[in-house]
């Protein structure tokens, strides 16, 4: 290993819904316009992505992209390619169209119709436009935040950190010499710490339904749908994936989830693995 | 070992093994620093609320209010308002959060900066199983807990109670600050 400055600096705003913290290594005088560029990286992000701001790209596309091809970012395009390729590889174990099923238990905001399409019916057009073949709604939860997490880390980089790590409510890449230590929490208990993990030029993302239980109408649903049965994750579960980007660990995580059998060439086609933290051994695949 | 799942095993809960994690992002100064241009000067006032006070906080904003007494600095540059500097403190499930809020001088927010973050977590006591879990560790570095448990992947935190505390203090600024 060469050397390491061990000059820091370590921020954290609220974003994404989510506390984001953001540690950068490196000379010192680059390291504030560092952090500041990637703060701003994830509220861009934010800013074009965010389900609940009705002033957000994807809320437009919600409303009018059944309609009209709608010109997004180069941003919202990226992660819209990768979500329907994603998509499609784990045949629709990953869904960015499961939104209403939130909606009907009151975990996203509610919109006036429901929409039959599917992510099958997402059509990327040249020229960074999107287009939907049939009415549906979008909900990029499941990846941009992971993909906020790859901005943050590409500005750092740009602005001369040397090291960095940026961590969006769990969603985490580290890069840099530095082996960065990462703890995962108990799925069952998340005041506890279950195992570590030294994370070097790589990502990290876990989702698990600990924080999204409620008894909503007397049953238990979370913010884990699986899209071949709408019916809600609620086991004491985590998975947490390991891959080269944080947009591809967070939506990978999903299809571990819900994947079964073909997950694992999923994972592999994306250079990922898999860690599943269970109060029991419960295989997902079974 | 791409494309493998692995399943772990969750170590047995021991009672009573708790570690309290404390990160410090901001002093007061560090943080007024980042949320306002060099050369702004801030003059502290903290306020003292009446009853009645937070009362009218708590029905404007549809927060509850906790403490009487808010930190407040009055921000200038040039001699001419720069808006205000308020420190305050919530509690969320597992976490206790000092932040700051940089208001404009027409009260609108300016940022906001995590300044302190504190979290408790249990853990399994016999430390040797334990730290034979950190997968790639082959430097022989000591693992410290205090320095090491800083990176927590697992289900996201909400940062709901910052939001609620930017309302709360909004109406504050409103019914007590600019009077």
């Amino acid at each position: 290993m060469t050397s390491c400055s061990n000059d820091s600096v370590r921020r954290c705003r609220p974003l994404l819904g989510t506390f984001v913290e953001v540690t950068a290594w490196g000379e010192p005088a680059r390291l504030d316009r560092a952090v500041d560029a990637a703060f701003a990286a994830v509220t861009r992000v934010q800013t074009l992505m965010s389900f609940h701001d009705p002033a957000s790209e994807l809320s437009c596309l919600n409303r009018e992209a059944a309609c009209r091809a709608v010109t997004v970012d180069a941003w919202t395009s990226h992660v819209l390619a990768t979500a329907k390729e994603i998509a499609g590889a784990s045949d629709g174990a990953f869904d960015p169209t499961v939104a209403p099923v939130l909606q009907r238990w009151g975990l996203l905001p509610d919109l006036p119709l429901r929409k039959p399409g599917g992510w099958r019916d997402l059509e990327l057009l040249s020229g960074h436009q999107v287009r939907f073949g049939r009415p549906l709604t979008l909900d990029l939860g499941g990846i941009a935040k992971g993909f906020a997490v790859d901005c943050a880390v590409a500005a750092l980089q740009a602005n001369g950190a040397e090291s960095g790590l940026v961590n969006a409510g769990g969603d985490l890449r580290a890069f840099g010499p530095r082996a960065q230590p990462v703890q995962l929490r108990d799925p069952g208990s998340p005041g506890r710490l279950a195992h570590g993990f030294r994370l070097q030029n790589a990502a990290l993302a876990t989702s698990a339904p600990t924080f999204s239980r409620s008894e909503g109408g007397g049953i238990v649903v979370s913010h884990l749908v699986d899209p071949a049965t709408g019916s809600a994750f609620v086991a004491h579960v985590s998975v947490s994936v390991r891959a080269p980007t944080c947009l591809l660990a967070d939506a990978l995580t999903k299809v571990v989830f819900f994947g079964g059998p073909g997950a694992e060439s999923v994972l592999a086609r994306y250079d990922a693995e898999a860690f599943v933290l269970a109060a029991e051994a419960m295989p997902l695949a079974a | 070992m791409s494309g493998r799942i692995h399943y772990l095993a969750l170590p047995a809960l021991v009672a009573g093994a708790f570690h309290g994690h404390a990160t410090t992002y901001h002093t007061v100064e560090s943080a007024q620093k980042a949320c306002f241009p060099d050369g702004t000067e801030f003059a502290p006032g903290d306020v003292k609320l009446t009853k009645d006070q937070m009362k009218a906080v708590e029905k404007a904003s549809g927060v509850r209010v906790r403490l009487d007494t808010q930190r407040v600095w009055r921000a200038t540059k040039d001699g001419q308002s720069a808006g205000w500097f308020i420190v305050d403190e919530v509690l969320g499930k597992h976490e206790f959060i000092t932040w700051a809020l940089a208001l404009k001088p027409d009260g609108s927010v300016q940022s906001i900066e995590v300044m302190d973050y504190r979290e408790t977590y249990g853990y399994q006591v016999r430390d040797a199983d334990w730290r034979a879990q950190f997968l790639g560790k082959k430097n022989g570095a000591k693992l410290r807990l205090d320095e090491d448990i800083k990176n927590v992947s697992g289900a996201t935190l909400s940062c709901r109670h910052i939001t609620d505390g930017v309302k709360r203090l909004l109406a504050f600024h409103d019914l007590v600050l600019k009077r």
